[in-house]
This record gives structure tokens, C-alpha cells and sequence, in this order.
């Protein structure tokens, strides 16, 4: 097994951070965690866990109440929101609640507000965002008549305008159609190429499994898992603790052991498992020919 | 900014004397404070007005987020001071805030204690209609839900720069439109939501109708009726002779 060890220093770093909340629920509890530039990272975990909670912690809208959180190096806890925001650009599950302009193009117009850009300058990143999004046509269009899909685009959209080095996505497949979420992936695909670092909730396992290469899995305000995806989602009691359920190719690969099929290895995917299946019959059908 | 402070009117569901009381009690509470508060512009009497719901508080177990609530004040009671002080006097400015806390604290008192549905139940029995009890319920049931969602929104905005403190009062009057606009729309939404759910359970589908659980004025609810009948006479004897009262009665500071 080959084991490597980074040498470069963390993008984001959390030592013993820890939040109560005023009512007195403990959501955050000696969170210790590493997240290194260009990482793609999942959160996972049942609700309650304290996914959101930590997400928050990024950018200063929440302030841990016992340890710290260091971005490039620099402690983060006594710096603003606004100062934060340019860094860490988060996502929320709920496109609706930041919508309020008269139109799709202002809605982007305000996010670039704390940049002081030039006008021209301001002009072409609506521009290009727009075209990047595919919203051109909605432009002069109020973002409350968008239809769920568009609108959680324009969500995505009035943050991905800023730049931030650092993406945190609060479940952004949830209540998404399949082609929606392909135009997800192949953003985050074109960031990961720039080199950014992206961080998702999710409670969709296949959609982890199948594309998050990093997993943390949380349950009661801690950590209980962090490692490779396809490892960390394997692992059948870490999977029922958080509320989950194990990938569909895995559940497949065990059924097939359980039917006999001994010298089976967890299938990475359902391509995988498909490809398994594919060869096993047609084996079969060659040998009974052939019998 | 946090708006974490609203929970401290949110309904919490414990075993204390005060909850147990009819929740018309408690309303009858919260109007007779108020009133009493009325009554007065001299710190004294507010400040012994005041001191007369700390017991109620502590019985009711709804200390600390009683004091949440006062905490959550801050930002008025800085602003009666300064506009008192400068217009009329400092004694003025403390006992408007005294007068503030009692009616806070007696809404309060009755909001922490009072279940929203017995509280349309209550509404009812006073031969409220049915619709207009449960919508006052309902409203009364959605104020932490609101107040939750206006951090969410609130938080989602600061995370793509927007910043609450801009110099000018235009400036930061507009600064709430951020805020208030996805506020109005997503509640808009919601109580289309509500509403649809309701009719598709058939609400209001028949005049007359039953209720599972009904209320009744028991023997310690009379007592506690009494008790604030006669505490409100008391304190309107206290004013019609407040003149031949002790001079400690009328004490204000000298500024």
C-alpha cells in the first residue's frame, strides 16, 4: 500500500473547534481537520450532525466557540464576513433566500458590489457569468419568476461572479433533475481544473461515491470518518451511524458474496458492477454454448 | 447579527405552576401588567412592578430565556435613553425602560407558557370564530420559524459581501431591502403552502365542530385571577393617593 504524505501546508485548517449554540445544543465538538488546495471534499452525515454548522464556521458567519480556524495560514476568527466572503464562497440549500433584485442581471451585479469594480470591468464578469450559466435569455427577467432550477443557478452563479478560492456547497443536487445536475458536475469540473478547493454537504451516496474522490462523515458534532470516498462509504456500521446506506454497487458486490461469488472486490461504481456482470454472462453463455 | 434572541418568545413545554395555569389566565396576566405600567412615570412603582413578575418568572422556570429577552432589548433601550435624556431626563429614560421590561416581560411570561394550540382554544371560549383563533395561533406558532429564516436569509446575503452597517440612514435603509424582500416573498409562499394543506384537509369545510381537547377555568386559575385583580387595585389606589404617599414614592434622580 502506498501511502502519501503532504508536505504542503493546509488551505483550510481546524484545530479543536468546538460551538454551542445559545439554546445550549452542542453542534461542533473538537473538530480537527486538514483540507488542502484543490481538494474535493463531501460532508456527510444524518441530519443534526453538525455538517451546516461547520460549513459555517468558514466564512465567519458562525464563531466557534473553543479552537481555531486557520485559511492560508491565517487565523479567521476575528476576521469579517465581508473580508471572508471574497475567500469562501458558500452556497446555500436554499436558492430563495437570497433573491431579491429586480432583475437576473442585478442580482449578479450585487454580489460584484463589495469589489468597487470599473463599470466596464463589472459589465464583462455579468457577462461572462451569465454566459457561463447559461441565463443570458433571463437577463432583464426577475429572479422571482425563475423556476426552481434556474433560480438555484442563479444562486450558484451570484457567488461563483466573486471568484472565491475556497466553494462550499450546502446539498446542491437536493430537488435538482438529471440534467441539472450534470451542468453541476461539469462546473465543478471546470473549477477542480482551475484549481480550487470544493466542499459539498450531501446526503446523496451515490452521487459521492461516484464522483467525490475525499469523504468526512459526521455524527453527533464530530468527525467519524475521513479517508478516500470509495473506503469511508464502504465501511457498513460508519454508513447506518450516519443515516445513510451503502452505494448500490456495494450492496451489489455483497449480494453477489453472499450468493457465492467469493473472489469479488467492492465494485468502484455501477459502470463497475455493470462491466462485472457483463463478463460473468457472457462467460456463461460462451461455456454453455461451448458445453 | 444575530436574530437567536426571538427564541426567547418561542413556547417551551415544562411542569411549573405557570404552565399549567389556562392560558386566558395568563393573557388576563399580561394585560393587567401592561395596564398597571400605564399607570405610572416614576421609578419606584415601576421598579416594584417589575419585581412582582421575577417570582412569576422563577416559578415558571423561564429564567434564562426571560433574560434573553430583555437582552434582546438592548438596541431600544439605548435608544429610549439617548432620546429621553436629551428631551426630557434621565429619571424619565429609566422608568419608560422599567415600563418597557414589565410588558415585555408579562408577554413574554405568556408566550414561553402558552401551547399555541391551547391558545386558540382559549381564543375560542372567548367566542373568538374558529378561522380567526387558529390564524392568530398559527402566526403566533410561525414567529421562531420566521425568525430562523430571516438569519438563513440574513447569513446567505453576508456570505456574497453584503454588509448590514453602511454610513447614512438612506443608505442603510436600503441595505434592508436585501433582507426584507426574499423575507416577505418566502413567507408569502409559505402561507400559500399552509393554506393549501389546510384545504386539503378539509378545513373549514363545516360550521360547526369538535374539539379533542377542551379547556377549563380551574379553582387555581380563579385564585390567580384574584390575585391580579387585586394587584391592579392596589396599584390604582397607590396612584389616586399617591400624593399622601412617602416621599421615597416620587424619588427621581437629580439629572
Amino acid at each position: 500500500m502506498v501511502i502519501s504524505i503532504r508536505t504542503e501546508l493546509p488551505l483550510i485548517m481546524i484545530k479543536d473547534v468546538a460551538y454551542t449554540y445559545l439554546n445550549g445544543t452542542t453542534a461542533l465538538k473538537e473538530i480537527n481537520l486538514s483540507i488542502y488546495k484543490g481538494d474535493f471534499v463531501g460532508i456527510m452525515g444524518k441530519n443534526g450532525a453538525g455538517k451546516t454548522t461547520l460549513i459555517r464556521t468558514l466564512n465567519g458567519l458562525i464563531r466557534p466557540t473553543k479552537g481555531a480556524i486557520y485559511i492560508n495560514n491565517n487565523n479567521i476568527n476575528n476576521a469579517t464576513i465581508a473580508t471572508l466572503s471574497q475567500k469562501v464562497g458558500l452556497i446555500f440549500q436554499n436558492a430563495s433566500h437570497q433573491l431579491f433584485a429586480n432583475t437576473v442581471e442585478d442580482e449578479i451585479k450585487f454580489s460584484l458590489r463589495s469589489f468597487n469594480l470599473e463599470k466596464e470591468e463589472s459589465q464583462k464578469r455579468i457577462n461572462e457569468i451569465l454566459t457561463q450559466f447559461n441565463l443570458e435569455k433571463y437577463r432583464k427577467r426577475s429572479p422571482l419568476n425563475l423556476s426552481g432550477g434556474e433560480s438555484k443557478k442563479l444562486a450558484i452563479a451570484s457567488i461563483f461572479c466573486r471568484d472565491p478560492d475556497i466553494l462550499v456547497f450546502d446539498e446542491p443536487t437536493l430537488g435538482q433533475d438529471a440534467k441539472e445536475i450534470e451542468f453541476f458536475l461539469s462546473l465543478i469540473k471546470k473549477e477542480r481544473e482551475r484549481n480550487k478547493t470544493i466542499i459539498i454537504i450531501t446526503h446523496n451516496v451515490e452521487f459521492a461515491f461516484e464522483y467525490i474522490p475525499r469523504t468526512i462523515l459526521m455524527a453527533e458534532g464530530k468527525i467519524i470518518a475521513d479517508g478516500p470516498t470509495q473506503k469511508v462509504l464502504n465501511r457498513e456500521e460508519l454508513v447506518k451511524e450516519s443515516s445513510l446506506v451503502l452505494p448500490q454497487s456495494s450492496q451489489l458486490s455483497l449480494a453477489l458474496k453472499k450468493e457465492g461469488f467469493q473472489n469479488i472486490d467492492p465494485f468502484l461504481s455501477i459502470s463497475d458492477a455493470m462491466k462485472y456482470l457483463l463478463k460473468y454472462f457472457k462467460n456463461n453463455t460462451k461455456r454453455s454454448q461451448e458445453g | 447579527m444575530s436574530l437567536e434572541f426571538l427564541n426567547a418568545f418561542k413556547f417551551m413545554r415544562k411542569d411549573s405552576i405557570l404552565h399549567n395555569l389556562d392560558p386566558r389566565a395568563k393573557l388576563f396576566l399580561a394585560i393587567i401588567y401592561t395596564i398597571t405600567a400605564l399607570l405610572y412615570n416614576q421609578i419606584i412603582p415601576l421598579f416594584l412592578i417589575f419585581l412582582s413578575l421575577i417570582p412569576l418568572v422563577v416559578i415558571g422556570k423561564i429564567f434564562r430565556q426571560w433574560i434573553k429577552s430583555i437582552q434582546g432589548l438592548s438596541f431600544l433601550i439605548i435608544f429610549i435613553i439617548v432620546l429621553n435624556t436629551l428631551f426630557l431626563s434621565l429619571s424619565f429614560a429609566i422608568a419608560m425602560i422599567l415600563r418597557i421590561f414589565v410588558m415585555i416581560s408579562a408577554f413574554s411570561i405568556f408566550f414561553l407558557t402558552v401551547d399555541p394550540n391551547n391558545l386558540a382554544l382559549s381564543l375560542i371560549s372567548m367566542k373568538i370564530p374558529y378561522e380567526f383563533a387558529f390564524s392568530f395561533s398559527l402566526a403566533f406558532r410561525f414567529v421562531p420559524t420566521i425568525a430562523k429564516e430571516a438569519q438563513n436569509i440574513m447569513d446567505a446575503q453576508q456570505s456574497r459581501g453584503y454588509e448590514m452597517q453602511e454610513k447614512g440612514l438612506i443608505n442603510q435603509i436600503k441595505n434592508l431591502f436585501p433582507l426584507l424582500i426574499p423575507l416577505i416573498i418566502c413567507s408569502i409562499r409559505r402561507a400559500f403552502n399552509v393554506a393549501e394543506a389546510l384545504e386539503s384537509r378539509a378545513f373549514g369545510s363545516t360550521k360547526e365542530r369538535s374539539y379533542y381537547y377542551t379547556i377549563k377555568y380551574s379553582f387555581k386559575d380563579w385564585i390567580f385571577t384574584l390575585y391580579l385583580i387585586l394587584f391592579l387595585t392596589f396599584f390604582i389606589i397607590l396612584k389616586i393617593q399617591f400624593n399622601f404617599m412617602p416621599e421615597f414614592f416620587s424619588w427621581s434622580l437629580p439629572v
